[in-house]
């Protein structure tokens, strides 16, 4: 292992050669040892640089001592292979490989003196536990190895692990998975049944519970390739692309207003469309990127391409009288610095806008080098959101062209215009505004002329209007340079990120398909790749699907077939007491994913079975039912929901018109974010807020009525029938009798007492969805809707499992 | 555990209020759990503790949005006075950036009259009479300090430690650390009057990087008080019950099966959901007091207003909620018109707040609960010493102003009965005693019991604190009692 004084300090870029010459296999070698500890107690085991001895420099040390030139204390930088010092006395190295006692970092966090105890006692880092002092101490003693930051160092594709039970694995995914399974003495679970994997696989593909009709499709194909025949038939369902594209607009930020105090709204669902139909065509994510970055860019973009660029113009604007609109214009390229390299890189840059980033090799000069990328596009906060594109048949925009022309022609004219003309000029002028075409448009990015180039600055502690030194476009130096030729603009960013160089790009990606799936990352903190965040569960099955990634020439289907296709996936969710214990939290994959549906799935699903979901797609956001009186936002903000008829009251979840300041309250309670700035990784949460919605909810009660009406009309005439039809259309399983006798009860009582109150019953059974369909009876359709509302409850429901 | 570690895979399965693992649901039940994770999970998430002593145990912000004129209210400004409408001294307008004002504006001096109040004769405007009786009680605070000058970055920077969104509000802060005392309501709920919600929006009472369980949840005085907590029309309570029963029992056949604690969790929450629709209405029901402190609130059953937010705030922290967050609109006073200006409105608006303030302070005093319950009032920023006169507008206001302005605090731990800080005698910058946004919030972290330098929760690779991450902030000694 490399020494930790071994060898001069060096950037990351300069480390580079080292690794390729293959002295640097530490990295890979130290993942041996992650996860669960071993049950067999060897004395002293190996310090684990990376798992162990950074996180606590990390926590105690580098606020004062890290990568922050400004805050750097006593000269002494704690986060590199080699502690820099001259503070200390001369005579004490920092660290003695081989020996604590004389090292001056194991004597200072072990100093009796106040004056000498690191951290010292009265700032802002916790003193050090006795647990953290025997880790330092016992890395010095094993000669104190580094390791550079997993994630920095060059992504190569592993080798298959060999495992011991060969029949499991289906494909590469599970031999990784297996390994580390056997590594800890463990098993795989069993295979769900086919009716548990088609309502897994239909909702995680295209975000929509099977239909009866595709359920049986799926069970009566018995021939060989039929779960792959599943999978394929959901990866060419145009929701597809329309559930993917759910996870990718928290991420772009994609709302439909402006945000800030007034929180306009703003015309800019072209891009949602454009997600869309982006995953829905299998775009290739390295297009994807490119497009959304930079399409403007490109010679002689399409409009789709064109359209792509609003990802960046998702950003907010300020409209609130008296602002200053570079400040907001500042605030937006800061937004967009940030998103890029979070989206693509995991990497929180935030920090560096102020100062250099404590723990990440990021300096705030570096920052501002990438900010200089993105600062020379033409919009700057103006509130109507220019500039914009508008989006029509080229017919239709000529007709607008000539009318444009006309009305500035008449206008001139009414300027100039003796009074008794005027009345007639204005009647024209209305005239012809009546008749220019309705044009939807869509905020795009435009590069300034190249006479109009803004420079660049370092801005002192962040602020607009405190100008440091002037900067160059650079990406940061603790990756690999820009290629040869290298636009020195956002399309050279697109492609920087691209590059199979780039060690973050794939390894991000594939952890976010990843973490969809299964609920949560390989590695964990998705928003986080840098040294504060989590290491991989599995470092080598990330690499090798980030690999695979990149030689797919970036195929998002391939790599969604892939992960469903896996015998890892393929497990039952059932847990038991011993996983409970051995792991809890489903880190090792002992078994199937399961986890609560996220807020669009949850309504999405709901309309589904209650046959009430329109498949509509594109077009303006929608306005299903929200209760009256939320939209009251400040300063004479647009105050009117308008709530949508006819087929546009039940569209897919995504969308719903996404107003920042008042996010649509159901999706907000199962935890759909504001979407002010890039969200990565919802954090789930189970509230009796979220009962209360699925309960009461209007639009959940209406899909109850619904659900009622589907189950007399289609459910044969028994209650045990229609209890049966409704458990299995729900469940995607045949019920037990338990469960039918359950309902059964329930709707007895329940009809007990409508027959005995008419008025509720006609209530129950038809607000909000409408007057009874003939030949119904309000008695039994009340208490179908009560069952029904209790279906749509269940965990079983609300879950992926 | 300390609240810096709360690692995110306790959080997620955070429950909604403090005390869970009591409900109806989880007695019947734990029996079939034994010793699953799930009980570990919920032992570590109850674990925050303060680091030391809390001075307070609840907080009631009054938040004025758009921030009202300091030199109308407490700071008086004599000199103001006798300049009044004349040109603003040159000096005082180099390098300064207005939001309205253009070209030379002129000095405005309050048309009100000040007089000394109370014991400690501290100075109150004629504006706030019912306010003035109860002055003792209050530190009033001349020399706050902000470095935004528009609504909701500033707003923003108040609640959250930062001008950008995405950060978690002080509400959220405070039932992060220290949940809530009853289990049957949130621990963070928020209340508007006015008409308008304030220009920040709910990011102001947003969880940000916390899990979203920490939201404050805005509590309506119209129609049901929480959004759904309503039963359909035509479900009374007892078919809610019954359905309620079928649910568990079909959710607990699925536990069995599959042994997911979440499940247990789920049928707890909805078993909590069927105890909040009795308890939330019931405590939003200002009916329930009686005539006589209705007229100390100048209360109205009938209407919403902020006079009966206030009494819904002593309701709330009676029953054990933490953060009660009140926001009133209609506080910016441009003088663009009679609507918004200082010889009009200002009154108006002063005499809806000043009886039910009063009220709040005198009702908690004597309940006892003034002790643990600290109230703070404020605005977002300050007002200009000059008059605004946008577009030549005939009526008076001020624009809005970073450099100074007043705000107060009483109860939880504070010293009543002082001035704190001063302005320079045009009320322009302040003299003595400054005291930042984070300042502020540094000093309510420390009421509540928490180190506001380690008081952190860890999210996309940062230890994110209120705040802010420079951690230059100062606890103000100088106020606290």
């Amino acid at each position: 292992m490399t020494p930790f004084l071994s060898h001069p300090f060096s950037t990351f870029r300069h480390l580079r050669p080292l690794l390729l010459t293959g002295l640097f296999y530490i990295t890979i070698a130290s993942f041996a040892f992650a996860g669960i500890e071993a049950a067999d107690n060897i004395p002293d085991p190996p310090v684990d640089y990376l798992k162990e001895v950074r996180p606590i420099l990390a926590r105690h040390c580098l606020s004062c001592h890290g990568a922050d030139a400004a805050k750097r204390k006593a000269k002494l930088r704690l986060d590199g292979p080699d502690p820099m010092a001259v503070s200390i006395k001369r005579s004490t190295p920092v660290i003695v490989p081989g020996n604590p006692e004389s090292s001056g970092l194991y004597q200072r966090v072990t100093s009796e003196k106040d004056s000498q105890r690191m951290p010292p006692p009265d700032t802002e880092n916790n003193p050090l536990q006795a647990e953290e002092i025997l880790v330092l101490k016992n890395w010095i003693q094993q000669g104190a190895p580094y390791a550079a930051h997993w994630s920095f160092t060059m992504l190569t594709r592993p080798k298959l692990p060999s495992t011991k039970k060969n029949s499991w694995p289906i494909n590469p995914i599970d031999h990784f998975v297996l390994a580390r399974l056997e590594q800890n003495g463990l098993t795989p679970s069993a295979s769900a049944d086919s009716y548990t994997l088609i309502r897994r696989v239909s909702l995680d593909l295209r975000g929509l519970p099977p239909s009866p009709e595709e359920v049986a499709t799926f069970i009566n194909d018995t021939a060989s390739g039929s779960y792959s025949r599943m999978v394929d038939r959901f990866l060419a369902d145009p929701a597809f692309g329309e559930r993917w594209a759910g996870m990718w607009l928290d991420l772009a930020r994609y709302a439909d207003s402006s945000g800030y105090g007034s929180d306009p709204l703003r015309t800019i669902w072209a891009f949602r469309d454009w997600v869309i139909d982006a995953f829905n065509q299998n775009l290739s994510f390295d297009q994807f990127t490119v497009q959304q970055l930079a399409g403007d860019l490109l010679e002689n973009p399409s409009t789709p391409q064109m359209v792509a660029t609003a990802f960046h113009r998702n950003t907010m604007t300020n409209t609130e009288g008296g602002t200053d609109d570079e400040e907001f214009r500042i605030a937006a390229v800061k937004d967009r610095v940030d998103t890029t390299l979070q989206v693509w890189m995991g990497l929180t840059m935030g920090c560096a806008k102020c100062h250099d980033h404590k723990y990440d090799p990021i300096s705030q000069k570096e920052y501002y080098q990438f900010f200089a990328f993105f600062n020379q596009t033409a919009d700057a906060d103006h509130s109507d959101e220019r500039p914009l594109l508008k989006l029509a048949e080229e017919t239709v925009l000529e007709k607008d062209r000539l009318i444009e022309e006309q009305l500035t022609k008449l206008r001139e004219q009414l300027k100039e215009a003796a009074e008794e003309d005027q009345e007639a000029l204005k009647k024209q002028i209305e005239q012809a505004e009546k008749t220019k075409p309705d044009i939807p448009t869509v905020p795009i990015m435009k590069e300034l002329p190249s006479d109009q180039l803004r420079s660049t600055t370092i801005l002192v502690r962040g602020s607009f209007m405190d100008k440091g030194a002037e900067v160059t476009t650079d990406v940061p130096q603790a990756f690999h340079p820009l290629a040869p030729d290298t636009p020195s603009n956002r399309l050279g960013i697109g492609q920087w990120l691209m590059d199979p160089a780039n060690p973050l790009t794939a390894r991000v990606t594939a952890n976010r398909f990843w973490a969809q799936l299964f609920g949560s990352g390989i590695v964990e903190t998705e928003e986080d790749f840098g040294t504060q965040g989590e290491l991989p569960s599995h470092p080598q099955l990330l690499d090798w699907i980030a690999s695979e990634l990149i030689e797919s020439k970036w195929n998002i289907k391939s790599l969604l077939r892939l992960i469903v296709t896996s015998a890892t996936y393929r497990q039952t969710s059932r847990l038991s007491s011993d996983l409970l214990t051995v792991d809890p939290r489903n880190r090792l994959f002992t078994r199937g994913p399961r986890f609560r549906l996220k807020a669009e799935m949850v309504r999405d699903q709901a309309l589904a079975l209650s046959g009430l979901l329109s498949r509509k797609m594109h077009g303006p956001s929608v306005f299903p039912p929200q209760p009256p009186g939320l939209w009251r936002a400040a300063f004479n903000g647009d105050r009117t929901w308008h709530t949508s008829q006819g087929p546009d009251r039940y569209r897919r979840g995504l969308y719903t018109f996404w107003r920042r300041t008042v996010p649509y309250p159901s999706m907000a309670t199962f935890d759909a974010p504001s979407r002010e700035i890039c969200n990565i990784r919802r954090i789930r949460t189970n509230t009796p807020l979220q009962a209360f919605v699925t309960l009461n909810d209007p639009v959940y009660v209406e899909a109850a009525q619904a659900l009622a009406r589907r189950i007399v009309r289609n459910g044969g005439e028994t209650p045990e029938q229609r209890a049966h039809f409704a458990l299995q259309l729900c469940l995607t399983r045949p019920p037990e009798a338990k469960q039918i006798k359950i309902l059964i009860e329930l709707y007895e009582s329940e009809k007990a007492f409508y027959e005995t109150d008419p008025d509720a019953a006609q209530q129950m059974a038809t607000n909000p969805l409408g007057p009874l369909p003939t030949g119904m009876k309000k008695e039994e359709l009340a208490s179908w809707t009560v069952v029904s509302n209790v279906l749509l409850n269940l965990d079983e429901i609300l879950t992926k499992r | 555990m300390s609240p810096v570690n709360c690692q995110l895979q306790a959080c997620t399965r955070r429950h909604f209020l403090h005390n869970t693992g009591t409900g109806i649901g989880s007695i019947a039940l734990s029996s079939l759990l034994g010793h699953s994770a799930n009980r570990t999970a919920a032992a570590s998430e109850h674990s925050l503790q303060p680091h030391f002593t809390p001075r307070t145990k609840n907080i009631i912000y009054l938040h004025m949005a758009g921030s009202p004129p300091q030199h109308e209210l407490f700071d008086y400004k004599p000199k103001l006075v006798e300049h009044h409408l004349q040109p603003c001294p040159q000096s005082l307008l180099e390098n300064q950036r207005f939001a309205f004002i253009k070209g030379h504006p002129n000095l405005l001096g309050t048309p009100y009259q000040f007089s000394p109040q109370g014991q400690s004769g501290t100075l109150v405007s004629e504006l706030l009479p019912h306010f003035g009786k109860m002055i003792d009680k209050v530190a009033v605070i001349k020399s706050m300090h902000t470095d935004q000058f528009n609504h909701a970055p500033a707003q923003l920077l108040l609640y959250t430690g930062s001008p950008r969104f995405g950060h978690a509000s002080m509400g959220a802060w405070a039932t992060y650390g220290l949940g809530s005392e009853n289990q049957n309501l949130p621990g963070f709920v928020v209340l508007t009057s006015g008409g308008t919600d304030p220009s920040g929006g709910k990011s102001l009472w947003g969880s940000g990087f916390l899990p979203s369980v920490h939201q404050g949840v805005q509590c309506r005085t119209e129609g049901a008080p929480i959004l759904y907590a309503n039963n359909p029309k035509g479900m009374n309570r007892a078919t809610r019950r019954r359905s309620l029963d079928a649910l568990r029992d079909l959710n607990e056949r699925q536990f069995k099966q599959f042994g997911d604690p979440e499940t247990e969790s789920r049928i707890e929450q909805y078993e909590l959901a069927y105890r909040m629709q009795i308890a939330v209405p019931e405590v939003m029901d200002i009916r329930q007091e009686p005539q006589h402190i209705h007229e100390l609130y100048n209360a109205d059953p009938q209407s919403s207003s902020f006079a009966n937010n206030c009494l819904l705030a002593r309701r709330l922290v009676e029953q054990g909620v933490r953060f009660v967050q009140l926001f009133d609109w209609g506080w910016d006073i441009h003088g663009t018109a009679k609507s918004n200006d200082i010889v009009h409105h200002l009154p108006e608006k002063c005499k809806q707040v000043d009886q039910p303030i009063a009220a709040l302070i005198k009702d908690l005093d004597q309940r006892g609960l003034l002790d643990e319950t600290l109230i703070v009032w404020s605005g977002e920023f300050g007002r200009t010493s000059m008059n605004e006169e946008r577009n030549g507008s005939k009526f008076l206001g001020r624009d809005h102003h970073p450099h100074c302005f007043s705000m107060w605090m009483a109860g939880g731990g504070i010293k009543g009965g002082i001035s704190y800080g001063e302005t320079d005698e045009l009320g322009f910058f302040i003299t003595e005693n400054q005291i930042e946004v984070h300042d502020l919030q540094a000093t309510i972290l420390h009421l509540l019991g928490f180190d506001p330098f380690r008081f952190q929760y860890s999210f996309q690779g940062l230890n994110h604190r209120l705040i802010g991450p420079e951690g230059n902030a100062t606890i103000q000694h100088g106020l606290i009692a």
